[in-house]
């Protein structure tokens, strides 16, 4: 059991490592395709970060620690989160300490190291996007708990296995009006977490506009790799986490092999699916401005709350 | 149709009603409002239909019907048709009117709005839990949903500037008095309802030539502008 | 004899000889003297507290001390855990405070009325907890209120904003000793009695207007102490006026007794207050950390926002100790007891983390005389310890982890769900809000420390302060490292108060079991299916770090980092003028909360003489004022000045007139007496 159950870890952390970088190239190459262009291969995202890691390491000067330990932090973060959330499997070693909660923090904790780092450059761009990215952050955190609240209320935990366990032996929880909002709502706070479309767009070249990038302009070479994945894996776990909660099926529940092999093909599948029909909305959506992202956020807070009274006077607790 | 399918199916139509009754709080251009509308009738349809199925009653399957082509099909042309009337020539020169397509700045902005909305959420389950606690059935839990509704609607008609966008206020008002009536009695006699109907549509009518005889006098459809008729 | 008596006897006599020290010794020797037996006195305190902890029961009554009722004491695991907070935290800071003090002027920090005062003020943060009759705890009460004014009035030579601090805090600190006054009186008198012995047995008796009125004073009273809305606004004004190593005591010690009141009057001696109180005492809790960390992400003065920080935090406490009544009172036992958990876990965390924050604010202040995080910048490089200490700290006050404070609002959010048990109206709504609250609170400090500590700390000195500064002496260091080293133990092994907390929480008497299971390493929910493991999390981010690094060693070709020019965007190296400051990295949440801050400013652009279109200068400024202070308290001051305008005209001068007075109150006064009799 516990051979198998490491080995799905295993398989999760390696699948979203390997796999960032293809959802990625996915996703753009989708975008490219409706927009009428041929757009580069799959793989390019993987190209770039091997062109990258194998340059120069290089420190700007005035910079300290923080700017050098963000993207190592980045990636750490994220990768805990993807070995802790059950993607693959519920019965992981880990499952007992996959809390929801951990796993909000976890991400919270990468998204302060990088904006540290932007404030560690002393640069107008990394300051502007340090101060941006934290009130982005600042304001998701209630849709996101409250999301969080939502649906552990019938699962009576908030330990992610035991809400993923119960949304697959009782699917009525997941249609149920509750379940649906919070969904949404989660689903809004993971494109403002990720700073895609609306919030913040991944492909700008005008630092003004920046959110995210801004933080990231100083990082060269490995430093910007390694950016660049966490970034990318980021975007993985958490649709991988969104899929898990909204649609569970195919998560392997016992430890046969079968149903590991089984299961790592459903989460591409589902990822591949999400990630593309996030590109192709993309192509749809402008950017809003800055100070329109609350408005989407208080929106999305709405939906949370709304999930958390729904479950109290639909279900009649 | 079994218990679990049809409180599924019914809760499904309840949280779309709410969230139209949202989404017309969260958007700006009135077209998009009033579209909104539209599917808060449908949703509304829906749970009368729903209803009417679950009791074999057919005058509510009829009502539901009617409930669906007045407040998903008419009412929305009317106002689509007054929205039209209202939008810059089509000469082809530019016009410096956008702002009457749009909910530009309501008296409270829409992030407040939509946290005012939570609260008044809560409000509303607050105070229909005793009315639900009297008959316990998935049916009447649904009720705080429509007094959701009335108070949204409410909550438009006070804060938005446009006469629009008070139109569809007033309307997802009695939308929610209407649901209410459903989900705590199963719907009142088809002749009240009826006459409520056409109370409304009526009501829109007026409020469509209003809209038009404001536009004529002050070249807008903000409310505010009503202030210069009162006598000094 | 019982160890936890022995070491409050100790701490007695160190803080006598902690002041004698103080008033006596010349110069050079006061400073080390007084610090010294300072830190024997915490020592002492956090051995009782943990005796008591650990389940020791020590009392005591001393007739002969203060006549006619005589001092009573007493320690519980209640009163252990707060004595044992104060205790370490006085221990700390005193360390601290020798290298803080030694140096400074013959005014200021070191004079002889301030050394004198720290080791009483230090003795009654520890002892408080352990009175154990209304008496005693009213003197020392008002003991801690008046030597922590002598402590704030330190440098109030020369500085105007420190004498208005110390005003407010005087005004506020003995309305809220008058409320306290009023409702232990009238609880003593309606439980015949003054010994909490006898409160404990009247209790019952009481009516429940009269348990309603004693609810409400005594939470007034208790939460003006703890900085809550709308009682707070001494508090953004005292702890930073005060010299920074009593802002420690203050933030980190004296606030966590508003919450230690709270708790023992309303669950242990009333035996829970009724359900409207309750979700006042949450509501106000919720309102203030909102409240607190909305202005501490507008302020840019660094221990002012510190200062904010401190409000919002037992807010939350609050917040924790209010659904805990909320639960006890429907009859749920659990949930409470997790809940008041929860709030005890975090005044533990937010204790060290905030001496800590404070003491490094200090540091910072002595070495560059800057409290203005505009100002600062590149500290890092030239204090690198105490920018490593503060990092520790605010990393435990951003709720993240592997940081301290992360675990007890993760505990705070788990009673919430676990309170979800608890039918009820009030619950419903409550509860989802309270979570809304947290987390908002948890998100914007994220916000606030990351520009405390970039804007403050990081990139390049914005003035010559800065630029000068050095790093402070051993001692100092010494005392933040003590801190540091609690941070850190709180963050990865917090199972090990796991048995204290739960004995604390067994005194406010809900029954039921533990709140807690833990073996040390694991916090484990049994019932919610919930566990947390530091420092398995904190492992795990280890392995994932150097993975990272690992991946990059391996797939780089040139091992070695070449230190270059900062690109930024082609610009070149832009000067420290250009870098972000606190105030532009709060700009769009200002712009966010405008609705709610209702900012002040204002643009003035000075045109060229000759014309209009060329600007010579343009001077912006901009305040966020609090709202509630001037809502509220402005009409209030106004209102005792007209007053006091009016009563001039009873004071003309003569002093016949001003004998009248006396003797007609005197004849007034025994005429009602004589009637009412």
């Amino acid at each position: 059991m516990n051979g198998i159950g490491t080995a799905a870890v295993a398989a999760q952390v390696t699948l979203v490592v390997v796999g960032a970088p293809l959802l990625t190239g996915v996703m753009r190459k989708v975008r490219a395709r409706l927009e009428g262009r041929a757009g580069a291969a799959v793989t390019q995202p993987w190209r770039d970060l091997r062109k990258l890691l194998r340059k120069e390491a290089i420190t700007p000067v005035g910079t300290g620690p923080a700017f050098r330990a963000a993207p190592p932090l980045l990636v750490a973060t994220t990768a805990v989160v993807a070995a802790l959330v059950p993607l693959v499997s519920t019965a992981t070693p880990v499952g007992r300490r996959a809390d929801l909660i951990l796993v909000v923090a976890l991400l919270g904790l990468g998204t302060v190291a990088v904006a540290l780092a932007g404030l560690d450059t002393g640069t107008a761009f990394g300051g502007m996007g340090a101060s941006r990215q934290m009130t982005v952050a600042a304001l998701v955190e209630p849709t996101i708990l409250l999301a969080v609240f939502a649906l552990s209320m019938p699962a009576g935990s908030t330990n992610l296995s035991a809400i993923v366990s119960g949304g697959l032996h009782d699917p009525v929880r997941l249609v149920s009006p509750a379940g649906l909002l919070a969904t949404a709502a989660l689903a809004v706070a993971v494109l403002a977490e990720t700073g895609r479309l609306p919030v913040d767009n991944p492909a700008t070249h005008l630092e003004l506009t920046m959110v995210h990038e801004a933080t990231a302009l100083e990082f060269a070479g490995p430093d910007l790799a390694l950016v660049e994945l966490g970034t990318q894996m980021r975007l993985t776990v958490l649709l991988g986490l969104l899929a898990s909660l909204a649609a569970p099926w195919g998560i392997a529940t016992t430890t046969t092999p079968l149903a590991l092999a089984l299961a790592l093909a459903v989460l591409t599948a589902k990822v591949a699916l999400l990630g593309t029909a996030l590109a192709a909305a993309e192509v749809f959506w402008a950017k809003l401005r800055l100070f329109r992202v609350p408005e989407l956020l208080a929106g999305s807070f709405l939906l949370a709350v709304l999930a958390v009274t729904a479950s109290y006077f639909l279900t009649g607790a | 149709m079994n218990d679990g399918v049809f409180t599924e199916l019914l809760d499904l139509a309840c949280g779309a009603f709410l969230l139209a009754a949202v989404a017309v709080l969260w958007l700006r251009q009135l077209t998009s409002i009033v579209r909104a509308f539209a599917l808060q009738g449908v949703a509304l349809a829906a749970v009368a239909a729903l209803l009417g199925l679950r009791e074999g009653r057919g005058e509510l399957l009829a009502v539901a019907a009617g409930i669906g082509l007045l407040r998903a099909g008419a009412l929305p042309h009317l106002m689509r048709r007054a929205l039209a009337a209202g939008a810059p020539g089509g000469d082809g020169r530019y016009q410096e009117d956008v702002s009457e397509a749009r909910e530009t700045r309501p008296l409270v902005n829409v992030a407040a709005s939509l946290l005012s909305a939570a609260l008044l959420t809560f409000l509303a389950y607050a105070v229909a839990r005793p009315l639900v606690a009297l008959d316990p059935t998935p049916v009447t839990r649904a009720l705080p949903v429509a007094l959701a509704v009335v108070l949204i609607g409410f909550f438009t008609l006070v804060t938005r500037r446009r006469a629009l966008a008070q139109i569809v206020g007033f309307l997802l008002l009695d939308n929610g008095i209407t649901a209410t009536a459903f989900l705590a009695a199963s719907g009142v006699p088809p002749i009240v309802e009826l006459g409520v109907s056409f109370d409304v549509l009526l009501a829109v009518l007026v409020l469509g030539i209003l809209t038009t005889r404001m536009r004529a006098a002050f070249g807008g459809t903000g409310i505010d502008d009503l202030r210069e008729l009162r006598d000094r | 004899m019982n160890p936890a008596g022995t070491a409050v006897a100790l701490a007695a006599g160190l803080a006598a000889a902690g002041a004698a020290a103080g008033a006596l010794l010349p110069g050079r020797a006061r400073v080390p003297a007084v610090g010294l037996c300072t830190a024997g006195l915490g020592t002492a305190g956090l051995v009782a507290g943990a005796a008591a902890l650990d389940g020791a029961r020590w009392s005591a009554r001393l007739p002969g001390l203060l006549p006619p009722a005589g001092v009573h004491l007493a320690v519980d695991a209640l009163s252990g855990l707060f004595m044992a907070v104060a205790g370490a935290v006085v221990l700390a800071v005193a360390v601290y405070g020798i290298g803080y003090a030694a140096g400074r002027g013959p005014h200021g920090v070191a004079s002889r009325g301030v050394q004198a005062a720290l080791p009483v003020f230090a003795l009654t943060l520890v002892l408080v907890p352990a009175a154990a009759s209304v008496s005693t705890f009213l003197l020392l009460w008002e003991t801690m209120a008046l030597t922590s004014l002598v402590l704030v009035l330190a440098e109030q030579r020369g500085r105007a904003s420190v004498r208005e601090a110390g005003v407010w805090y005087a005004v506020m600190t003995q309305l809220g000793f008058v409320l306290l006054l009023a409702g232990l009186a009238l609880f003593a008198a309606g439980a015949g009695g003054e010994t909490f012995t006898a409160l404990r047995a009247g209790a019952p008796a009481l009516s429940p207007a009269a348990r309603g009125t004693v609810f409400v004073l005594m939470a007034a009273a208790f939460a003006s102490k703890a900085g809550m809305v709308p009682l707070h606004p001494w508090l953004p004004r005292a702890h930073p006026e005060a010299p920074s190593n009593v802002s420690a005591l203050m933030s980190a010690a004296m606030v966590n007794l508003g919450a230690y009141g709270i708790v023992r009057v309303a669950f242990d001696l009333l035996g829970g207050g009724p359900r409207w109180g309750w979700l006042l005492v949450l509501g106000t809790g919720a309102l203030s950390a909102v409240h607190g960390i909305l202005q501490a992400a507008m302020a840019s003065d660094l221990k002012r926002l510190l200062a904010h920080s401190t409000s919002e935090n037992l807010g939350l406490v609050l917040v924790g100790v209010g659904a805990a009544g909320l639960f006890a009172s429907a009859g749920h036992p659990l949930p409470a007891a997790l809940a008041l958990a929860a709030a005890f876990l975090h005044v533990v965390n937010h204790a060290v983390f905030k001496a800590l924050l404070f003491c490094a604010a200090g540091s910072v202040a002595r070495a560059t005389g800057l409290r203005d995080l505009d100002r600062m910048g590149g500290l890092r490089a030239r204090m690198p310890a105490t920018a490593g200490f503060f990092a520790v700290a605010a990393l435990g006050a951003v709720a993240l982890p592997p940081g301290n404070g992360f675990i007890s609002e993760w505990l705070l959010l788990q009673s919430l769900i676990e309170g979800l048990t608890v039918p009820g109206l009030s619950t419903a709504v409550v509860l989802p809000l309270a979570v809304a609250v947290i987390a908002l609170s948890a998100g914007l400090s994220a916000a606030v420390f990351v520009k405390a500590l970039g804007v403050g700390f990081f990139a390049r000195p914005r003035s010559e302060r800065a630029a000068a500064a050095t790093e402070s002496p051993p001692g100092m260091l010494a005392g933040m490292g003590l801190l540091g080293l609690g941070c850190t133990g709180l963050a990865l092994v917090p199972g090990m108060l796991g048995d204290g907390l739960s004995r604390a929480v067994a005194v406010a008497g809900f029954g039921g079991g533990p709140p807690l299971a833990g073996d040390g390493l694991e916090l484990r929910l049994e019932h919610l299916a919930a566990s947390l493991s530091p420092l398995w999390a904190a492992g795990a981010l280890t392995a994932g770090l150097l993975a990272a690094l690992a991946l990059v060693r391996v797939t780089a070709r040139r091992g070695r980092r070449s230190h270059v020019k900062l690109w930024d965007c082609g610009g070149g190296a832009p000067t420290a003028r250009m870098s972000y400051t606190a105030t532009s990295f709060a700009e769009p949440l200002q712009r966010v909360f405008d609705d709610v801050l209702a900012p002040e400013q204002d643009v003035d652009v000075t045109p060229v003489r000759a014309s209009t279109y060329l600007v010579e200068r343009v001077r912006f400024r901009r305040r966020v004022p609090d709202r509630i202070e001037h809502r509220l308290y402005r009409p209030l001051i106004a209102a005792v000045d007209r007053l006091g305008e009016a009563a001039r005209g009873l004071a003309p001068g003569s002093a016949h007139r001003y004998l009248g007075y006396g003797f007609c109150g005197l004849v007034a006064l025994l005429l009602t007496l004589a009637v009412s009799r």
